[in-house]
């Protein structure tokens, strides 16, 4: 028995059930909050899952050469040569202005957990992901009063939204000869909503210790979908990526009393991107995704937008690059088309983005066995009268042969 | 494609995968956004309901027998307070009472001034006479601003000084002794003083060398004072009644101090004694009076019309939806003898075990240390104030049908005097079958379904 060729062809049933129970301890974590107003009467806004170097390099998880898990693209993974695992963290500050107001959040979420098992026997990868989807975390108050026994009593409403769903895609990737994979998952929708209803009235005004009333309501998310898609290589400079993802509707159903059962459905989702290297250090990536959910049903009218079209580009410029190790620099830019409005304004999301990583271990044709990248983004939301802006850092670190 | 295996120890990725993860569980701090915008907000409806007493409980009745005039830590003096002449159900007997004292042991020794000036334990104490030091409540007493003349006589006859009443000397469990004469039976004048309330709160009078030295013998349960009125019209709150010994100490005997008496018992004796009421409710007395009823409150409302309106009837009421309640009791002015003269404070409490009225252990409070505060002027003519105790929390245990901790709940409350007993004065309010019966006063709050 060879031992290296054992250590690195397969991974030992220890590794697997450590790759398993990492994805599993995460799983609570794992769903993302994107604090904003948007989408408050449908299902909140979109969350990015992308690591640090796609967030960097202004991509949108597609088309960017070398990627090792994605879960936007199903066949990134299938030229990976160990067990691979990485973790995306995303902490993030936000400011909004709504009419005359103005407020500030902030949050730290796991936006991406991905693992990749290859299978050399076939030359495959299986995959497995835990990304964000969608989230909708925010408050809102109101003052008012009431007249009680003859007396004007001041009430404060407060209404909390705590929730949002992600998706647990498993996935095979399929190396085609040196320039062609093919990849394909399915996945489920998971997650949960919980809304807050708290009304407070003031008790000098009512004459005792007044409880505040609470309502408290909460909803699962439930659904599937599936994506397929290629990565491919026709040329050493070139590097193509495609993916179609089709969503069965996603469904919100209540928990104990909590009222009504929502059904939406999701539309497909087209992405498409590039990687062009310029040089032997510098690399310029094209990224673009279609989704049109006007036509979609469930939601409550002229809550969709639309918008239709997304797209990213950016570069990557490897500022050291020795045998083993390189320190790439990037930057990047994308405009988001975000699914649901504030009120009648389409919205638009912009983001800059700046990083840097830092590969560790990388083979001769630079596939990374250990890497940290450093993403930060300054991003904004609109849709009249919500302006949303965010500062967000992204930070991921991967590791293959645990 | 290079399927070399590279030299990377395992031992550095699993650091830096723990670094990860712990770098990931520590940066949980949030920060939801927070907009005020009506649209954004689930829409509230927030009203309030008047119960009937028919419609959340029934069984009101009232218990009286709780304490002792002897546990009031206090005593009370009333020459005809209260009266109302005439004949037919308008007339009104006058309130006579007085106060029990009776002294423990003389002190044995005392330090007193020797001749040459020291200060010096002395045990050959003479006692040559006393003084009785009264002290009145200037603030709850009715004296209509006039003085009083307070009269201390020696009572004669054995009592009992915790169960001594107006009728009986002793009025213990299977004994019984009336008083030769009710009120204190055949008794000896000792002395009396004028109290003027403009004047100051206390008085003084002389108690002569043979009472005192007739007292020495603490054996004698005959021995003991009764302080009395002779001023009609008047119910004085006695605070403190003392008994200072004017001794000669024998290491020096030109000089005179004071020493005092303990007090043994302290107690009013009063008549006449209040009956139970047929029609009203009651709270106070010494003995204390406790009014107890029975709630069932309701878990569908179907009135009143803008709730209905607003939410839809019949409309179920958890616990929830109750963010206040209170009961609502109307006062009424009551016998005049026993008209509350300074503010008195309700408590409110389960009855834990209601087949076992009225000796049922309570709960604990429900209206806090000092209870509900209800000033006397609301039970002068015509009265019909509202008092309101608030239960909110007994109510949302009802409803729940439990306590929050799971403990199960009395429907059956006592509503009683904040300090079990407070006075002679008691509260009257107006019974179930009053147009004024007590009501269940609730704040309800509903989440109406809306655009978010």
């Amino acid at each position: 028995m060879s031992g290296p060729r054992r250590r690195g062809a397969t991974a030992s049933p220890d590794r697997a059930r450590l790759a398993a129970a990492l994805l599993v301890a995460l799983a609570a974590a794992a769903p993302a909050s994107a604090q904003s107003f948007l989408g408050f009467r449908a299902l909140g806004v979109p969350v990015r899952a992308l690591d640090a170097r796609a967030a960097a390099a202004g991509n949108l998880g597609i088309g960017l050469a070398g990627v090792e898990i994605s879960s936007a693209d199903p066949a990134a993974s299938a030229r990976l040569l160990f067990p691979t695992f990485s973790v995306t963290m995303q902490p993030s500050w936000g400011s909004f202005d709504l009419d005359d107001q103005s407020g500030t959040s902030r949050t730290t979420r796991l936006p991406l957990l991905g693992i990749g098992y290859p299978v050399r026997s076939v030359g495959g990868v299986v995959t497995a992901s835990l990304s964000g989807h969608l989230e909708q975390r925010w408050v809102a108050k109101r003052r008012s009063t009431v007249v009680l026994n003859e007396v004007e009593v001041d009430v404060e409403d407060s209404y909390r939204n705590d929730g949002g769903t992600s998706v647990l895609r498993v996935g095979w990737a399929q190396r085609i000869g040196s320039r062609l994979s093919l990849g394909a998952s399915a996945g489920t929708y998971l997650g949960r909503l919980e809304r807050v209803f708290d009304r407070e009235l003031d008790s000098l005004a009512v004459g005792g210790e007044v409880y505040s009333f609470r309502e408290q309501h909460a909803w699962n998310y439930s659904g599937y979908l599936v994506s397929a898609g290629f990565n491919a290589d026709p040329h050493p400079l070139i590097h193509l990526a495609g993916a179609a993802t089709w969503s069965g509707a996603l469904r919100e159903l209540p928990l104990d009393d909590a009222p009504g059962e929502g059904r939406y459905s999701v539309p497909v989702r087209l992405s498409a991107g590039t990687t062009a290297r310029l040089s032997p250090r510098l690399a310029l990536s094209l990224s673009g995704a279609y989704q049109d959910w006007a036509a979609s049903d469930g939601f409550l009218a002229g809550v969709t937008s639309g918008r239709k079209w997304s797209y990213g580009a950016g570069a990557e410029w490897h500022v050291i690059d020795s045998e083993s190790r390189s320190l790439p620099i990037r930057f990047g830019y994308r405009r988001l088309a975000p699914p649901f409005r504030f009120e009648s304004e389409d919205p638009l999301e912009s983001i800059w983005s700046l990083g840097a990583g830092l590969n560790l271990v990388e083979t001769e044709d630079n596939r990374r066995l250990g890497w940290v990248d450093l993403a930060f983004e300054r991003g904004s939301r609109r849709s009249a009268p919500l302006d949303e802006r965010f500062l967000r850092a992204t930070v991921t670190v991967g590791i293959s042969r645990f | 494609m290079n399927e070399r295996t590279p030299a990377v120890p395992a031992g550095p990725g699993r650091r830096m995968l723990a670094v990860a993860l712990l770098a990931a569980a520590g940066a949980c701090s949030e920060a939801l956004p927070t907009v005020e915008r009506d649209d954004l907000v689930r829409s509230g409806f927030a009203t309030e309901v008047i119960l009937e007493y028919d419609e959340f409980a029934s069984g009101a009745r009232v218990y009286g027998g709780y304490g002792r005039p002897s546990d009031l830590g206090a005593g009370f003096v009333a020459h005809d307070y209260g009266s109302r002449a005439g004949g037919g159900e308008g007339a009104q007997e006058g309130l006579e009472a007085s106060s029990l004292l009776r002294f423990g042991r003389y002190p044995r020794s005392a330090q007193v001034l020797d001749t040459t000036g020291a200060n010096v334990p002395d045990s050959m104490l003479t006692f040559l006479f006393g003084r009785l030091v009264l002290r009145f409540d200037s603030l709850s007493s009715v004296h209509n601003d006039e003085p009083v003349e307070i009269v201390a006589h020696a009572l004669t006859e054995p009592w009992d000084g915790a169960t001594a009443g107006w009728q009986y000397a002793i009025d213990s469990v299977g004994h019984r002794e009336l008083w030769s004469v009710p009120g204190g039976g055949a008794v000896e004048e000792i002395g009396a003083a004028v109290w003027d309330p403009e004047t100051g709160d206390s008085i003084r009078i002389r108690v002569d060398s043979a009472w005192i030295a007739a007292w020495a013998d603490t054996t004698d349960n005959r021995r003991g004072v009764r302080v009395g009125t002779t001023t009609p019209g008047v119910r004085l709150r006695v605070t403190a009644a003392l008994l200072r010994l004017e001794t000669r100490p024998s290491v020096n005997p030109d000089t005179i101090v004071q020493v005092p008496s303990s007090t043994e018992n302290r107690t009013f004796i009063y008549a006449p004694v209040p009956r139970p009421p047929l029609k009203t409710l009651r709270v106070g007395g010494v003995p204390a009076w406790r009014t107890v009823m029975d709630l069932d409150v309701p878990t569908v409302l179907d009135r009143p019309d803008e709730l209905c309106e607003v939410v839809g009837c019949p409309v179920g009421i958890t616990a929830d939806h109750v963010s206040f309640a209170a009961l609502r009791f109307t006062t009424r002015p009551g016998v005049r003898s026993f008209a509350p003269s300074d503010t008195l404070s309700l408590d409110l409490r389960s009855v834990l075990a209601p087949d076992f009225l009225p000796k049922s252990p309570l709960g604990p409070s429900l209206s806090g240390p000092f209870g509900t505060l209800v000033p006397p002027e609301w039970f002068q003519p015509p009265a019909a104030e509202v008092v309101e105790i608030p239960v909110t929390g007994l109510v949302r245990d009802l409803l729940r049908g439990e306590t929050v901790d799971g403990d199960p709940v009395s429907g059956t409350i006592a509503v009683l005097s904040a300090f079990e007993p407070l006075s002679v004065e008691y509260m009257s309010f107006d019974g179930p079958t009053s147009p004024a019966a007590p009501t269940l006063r609730l704040v309800l709050n509903f989440s109406l379904d809306g655009g978010t």
